[in-house]
């Protein structure tokens, strides 16, 4: 297994190095071709937009998943691929954006228990030294903030705010003898004064040579941090060097780069008048004081980061975690949604942004999924289903949005993302909305089908459908929006007209600290 | 993944902990309910009988719940690790039937604890191939325990036997007449408190030790926590899997000796359909049917209620079929309140 590496100038043998890795998903080529090297006691900015690679490269680097080409030299030593044990085993610690902590287990289980298990090969046939485990608990917790007494130790995780999970998956990756710390979206529910003390806990690891990969996309923060950047976009690395010679235009540039691909799909002007109208939106602890109009046949953006309310406010106009506080006024009438029974029978429809957990039944036939929020309306003289009028309705469905299938009795799952993605839309369709809320509706789906998506919302918006599209693809809301609202800690913050407002600006408003 | 947006700012690490209310107990401690559960019938039952209160009440109590104790730890195990197993009664019955037969045929004099281990040893094997196609099928264990259930069960019916016999080996008839304690009771009888009580203490001592202080045990309810999470931590499914069914296994093979040399019989129709009685209880004693939760007390304040409930009952003149519908109350009560306090 071992290989001596050399050295390709005078510097000192990195601590990991990444070689000519690839990695496919059914569809998608996640990283073509990716070479970095990684030396000890530095601080590497991963940046790119959603979708370049970024968790897929995080994943193959903390053991989660395989390369398909390419290997991964540690410390020396040579992997054709790592397992989770392998890179734990090697140092290699991952603070990942969805945390991985146990929510039924203590805080200092969770800190301490993984280490133990790295350290002994992963062999669950012992017993383990409880004090020791507190100990090293303790000196994490103190290091990035939090009490280290033995109450606040035993309390389980599910009771305790994300703010704190997230410094305590922090204090995780640090606990052990780490050389590697690989930190996912670190500082997306800090405050300030949080933020500021895992600055200095960063600094302290590498002052001790561990390596740190920082994956956030606040730049503020990553200035504030120091250290190289690596830009990926596409799977590819664009561009590395050190932060200070980089201004916040360029990084955006390079990580964008779409300036080739930006023809606007919007080309009509939408005078419409006004059917929809949020009033002083709220739900507790998610969004507050959230106002907008909508036109009829209007596309209308909505952005934000992760925890910006965004994802909330479209659940709430859902129906699915309505909200709690303001108005709602359809075409004039108060209306409220309690539930996506209510929306449906507004017409509003919703196409979530998971659409394999929240909207398919994936082992279900096409025409089952396009009949889904009808059904009752298919209903024949005797109550059972008008199965002419249902077929009738999925083969006008599977024509209009021009899904590739040859037969609508085959199950959802044999169907590409894009095709997926039109189903469910398709179904929307079916209630024949006058909103639809489509949130994310490109994610994870090629660039052609993408093409004949936003090709469909336009279509549909001059049908005098309004849309409400939710994103994170910036230059999808430009191309496709009449207007952008941009969200942030749960309020509306600002309104660009997306025939006005460049890529970079819109990326700027959004990165930007005040709220 | 999702996380939620927090647009108060967020609690100060050291405010995130407050002093442990009733509900953060409750939900830490799900235990607590079932002892005042268990406190309470036991006041309601002596109000009416004084009698109850008597040593004799508590061994007849001990005898009972014996069994049942050992088959609830085994249960807790595959619960915590967010699996489920009704097939241990199936292990038991297959274990117990054919030992007896085999040690009456050929070696009638075994000593009883060679036979003790032997119906283990069984009881482990049949658990391991329990764990062995949770994990190799990926298929959940309720499927698998079912199939394996029937499985067991058809062989033991088919291949062993159907009578039962009531002559069982003499050592085991022995151990099953040795009494750890007994007295005279006021009214002239004798109250034993048997040996095998033993049993469920060294049984329930060994599962505490297993889940609190070896990794496997952390493995369990790690596992039960979030099965990706767990396998992204490093720890190994396939031996967590193997050890969850092999020990509740083991311990079914225990049981399933004991009820036959408490019993002074072995019927190959006897315990089976009875995997939920002990399932109720673990749940009572605050285990959660979704996983990563459960503790060794709970459970045997769970066993205590409901074998009370079975058992006791009948001094106050609650018709068995009643009792049915009183342990039902409970667990709709006990289940209700746990989803309550979980719910934020």
């Amino acid at each position: 297994m071992k290989t001596a590496m050399t050295p390709a100038s005078s510097a000192p043998q990195p601590f990991l190095q990444i070689v000519g890795v690839h990695k496919r998903f059914t569809g998608v080529h996640a990283l073509r071709g990716v070479n970095l090297q990684f030396q000890r006691g530095q601080i590497y900015h991963l940046l790119g937009e959603n979708g370049c690679g970024k968790s897929t490269l995080i994943k193959i680097i903390a053991g989660a998943q395989p390369p398909d080409e390419g290997y991964l030299v540690v410390d020396g030593t040579r992997y054709e691929q790592l397992s989770a044990l392998q890179a734990l085993s090697a140092g290699i610690e991952t603070v990942y954006q969805d945390l991985s902590l146990l929510p039924n287990m203590s805080v200092v289980e969770n800190i301490g228990l993984t280490s133990e298990l790295a350290q002994h090969d992963g062999r669950l046939a012992r017993t383990f030294d409880r004090r020791a485990l507190g100990a090293l608990a303790a000196k994490a917790l103190r290091e990035v903030g939090l009490p280290a007494d033995a109450e606040f130790q035993s309390t389980l995780i599910e009771l305790l705010p994300l703010a704190t999970r997230q410094l305590i998956a922090i204090a995780r990756g640090i606990a052990s003898e780490a050389k590697f710390v690989i930190m996912d979206e670190p500082t997306a529910s800090l405050t300030q004064k949080e933020v500021d003390n895992l600055i200095r806990v960063l600094n302290g690891l590498r002052s001790k040579g561990v390596t740190v990969l920082f994956v956030s996309h606040k730049l503020d923060e990553c200035y504030a941090i120091g250290g190289e950047v690596i830009i990926l976009r596409d799977g590819q690395t664009m561009s590395q060097g050190p932060i200070e010679n980089y201004t916040k235009a360029q990084i955006s540039e390079l990580m964008t780069g779409r300036k080739l691909s930006n023809e606007r799909y919007r080309n009509s002007e939408t005078s419409g008048e006004i059917i929809f109208e949020a009033a002083q939106l709220g739900r507790k602890g998610q969004f507050r004081e959230v106002s907008f109009t909508l036109r009829s046949g209007e596309i209308l953006g909505v952005t934000g980061l992760l925890d910006s309310g965004r994802n909330e406010l479209a659940r709430a106009l859902a129906g699915v975690a309505p909200a709690d506080s303001g108005t709602l006024r359809l075409r004039g009438e108060t209306i409220r949604l309690r539930s996506p029974i209510d929306a449906i029978r507004y017409r509003i429809g919703y196409v979530p942004e998971d659409r394999l957990s929240e909207g398919l039944f994936l082992d279900k036939p096409i025409l089952d999924n396009v009949i889904a929020a009808v059904i009752s309306r298919l209903r024949g003289r005797t109550g059972q289903l008008d199965r002419a009028r249902a077929r009738q309705l999925a083969e006008q469905t599977v024509a209009d949005l021009q899904i590739a299938t040859p037969d609508i009795g085959k199950p959802v799952q044999s169907l590409s993302g894009g095709n997926q993605q039109r189903v469910l839309i398709g179904r929307w369709l079916a209630i024949s909305p006058a909103i639809l809320i489509l949130h994310g509706p490109t994610v994870g789906v090629d660039v052609g089908s993408k093409d004949t998506i936003y090709r469909i919302m336009q279509s549909l918006s001059q049908q005098g459908i309004s849309i409400l599209l939710i994103s994170d693809d910036l230059p999808e809301l430009l191309q496709n929006c009449d207007r952008i609202l941009l969200m942030k800690k749960g309020r509306l913050a600002d309104q660009f007209d997306a025939r006005q407002v460049t890529e970079a600006d819109l990326y700027h408003a959004l990165l930007s600290e005040a709220a | 993944m999702n996380s939620i947006a927090t647009t108060s700012p967020p609690a100060e690490p050291a405010a995130a902990q407050p002093h442990l209310g009733l509900r953060a107990r409750l939900t830490r401690h799900p235990e607590l309910f079932t002892l005042a559960l268990l406190l309470l019938t036991c006041a309601g039952v002596g109000a009416i009988n004084p009698r109850f209160f008597q040593l004799a009440t508590l061994f007849d109590l001990l005898h009972s719940a014996t069994t049942t104790g050992l088959f609830a730890c085994g249960a807790l195990v595959v619960l915590a690790s967010g699996g489920i197993d009704v097939s241990f009664m199936a292990i038991a019955a297959l274990v117990m039937y054919s030992v007896t037969k085999a040690v009456f045929a050929w070696w009638p004099e075994m000593p009883f604890a060679l036979i003790l281990l032997v119906g283990a040893l069984g009881g482990t094997l049949l658990g391991l191939l329990n764990g062995l196609a949770v994990h190799t099928l990926r298929a959940p264990s309720l499927i698998v325990t079912i199939g394996t259930q029937y499985l067991y069960r058809g062989i033991l019916l088919t291949f062993v036997g159907t009578m039962f016999f009531m002559n069982i080996p003499p050592s085991m008839d022995r151990f099953g007449r040795t009494a750890l304690l007994h007295y005279q009771t006021s009214d002239g009888l004798r109250a034993v408190l048997p040996v095998s009580v033993l049993a469920l203490v060294v049984g329930a001592a060994l599962t505490w030790w297993l889940l609190k202080r070896t990794m496997m045990g952390r493995g369990v309810y790690a596992m039960g926590g979030s099965l990706v999470i767990a396998e992204r931590l490093g720890y190994r499914l396939r031996a967590i899997h193997l050890f969850v069914f092999g020990y509740a296994g083991l311990l079914a093979g225990v049981a399933g000796i004991l009820h036959v040399s408490n019993n002074r019989l072995a019927n190959p129709f006897d315990l089976v359909g009875t995997e939920l009685d002990v399932i109720a209880a673990v749940i009572l004693g605050g285990a959660r049917i979704t996983g990563g939760t459960g503790t060794v007390w709970g459970t045997l304040l769970g066993v205590m209620l409901v074998t009370l409930i079975n058992q006791v009952l009948i001094l106050v003149n609650v018709p068995t079929t009643l009792q049915k519908v009183i342990v039902g109350i409970f667990i709709l009560i006990a289940g209700t309140l746990f989803a309550f306090v979980r719910r934020r």
